[in-house]
């Protein structure tokens, strides 16, 4: 294991519109972009941020606080593209 | 993100309306970068499965990067089959899924737009069937 594939990273993005379907598959096309693990939380559910049926799972609302973790070598880009994309739902 | 060639997908029903339904939901969810075809009924309108029309369907979304067929049930995995079994001169690579309809054709969709291998949005395909929604 190289340091680099052991990087995490952690944001929160309050949501500004519900995570429905289109949205979710956006995310995810992003998130599958990256060499990364990435999880996505709303309170006490999560979700792998690669798959679109997990994220829309969610069930998460427009004002929800969700957190976008990554663990791999692109973890920071993960994160960051992620929240980016949440953000801008 | 260099090749923007992606998988194209063909949703094969014993219902047109059905596989155009869900064609066109898979569609919206992924965005404009994949192609997504719902073929189903028979050649004179009733409710079956053409080889004939999966045929056209499957040469249409071929892009060079691979085409994921789902089926729904019965005749339509019977007749994606015989396609991929007597057709010598197959257009791209091309794979039959086990997966939920809609589900699988909406996973795979969004794996196509990020791009991915045909296995990688074959696999996003097959592990709708355990996602549970409730």
């Amino acid at each position: 294991m190289s340091a680099s594939s052991d990087l995490v990273a952690e944001a929160q993005v309050v949501l500004p519109a519900d995570l429905h379907a289109r949205p979710a598959g956006k995310v995810t096309s992003l998130a599958a972009t990256f060499d990364a693990e990435i999880e996505l939380a709303a309170g006490a559910r999560t979700a792998a941020a690669q798959s679109v049926l997990a994220v829309m799972g969610l069930g998460a609302l427009a004002g929800q606080t969700l957190v976008v973790r990554a663990r791999g070598a692109q973890a920071l880009e993960a994160v960051a593209a992620v929240s980016a994309a949440l953000g801008e739902t | 993100m260099t090749d923007r060639r992606t998988v194209g997908i063909v949703l094969i029903s014993h219902s047109r309306p059905l596989a155009e339904g869900a064609a066109e939901l898979a569609a919206q969810v992924s965005g404009p970068d994949v192609l997504v075809v719902g073929v189903g009924g028979t050649d004179d309108g009733r409710l079956g499965t053409s080889l004939d029309a999966l045929t056209r369907a499957v040469e249409k979304v071929a892009a060079g990067a691979g085409v994921l067929v789902i089926p729904d049930l019965g005749s339509s995995v019977l007749t994606a089959r015989s396609y991929l079994a007597d057709s010598d001169d197959l257009p791209d690579a091309v794979r039959l899924v086990d997966t939920a309809f809609v589900e699988g054709a909406v996973a795979a969709a969004v794996a196509a737009a990020a791009g991915l291998t045909l296995d990688a949005v074959a696999t996003a395909a097959e592990e709708a069937r355990d996602v549970r929604k409730l």
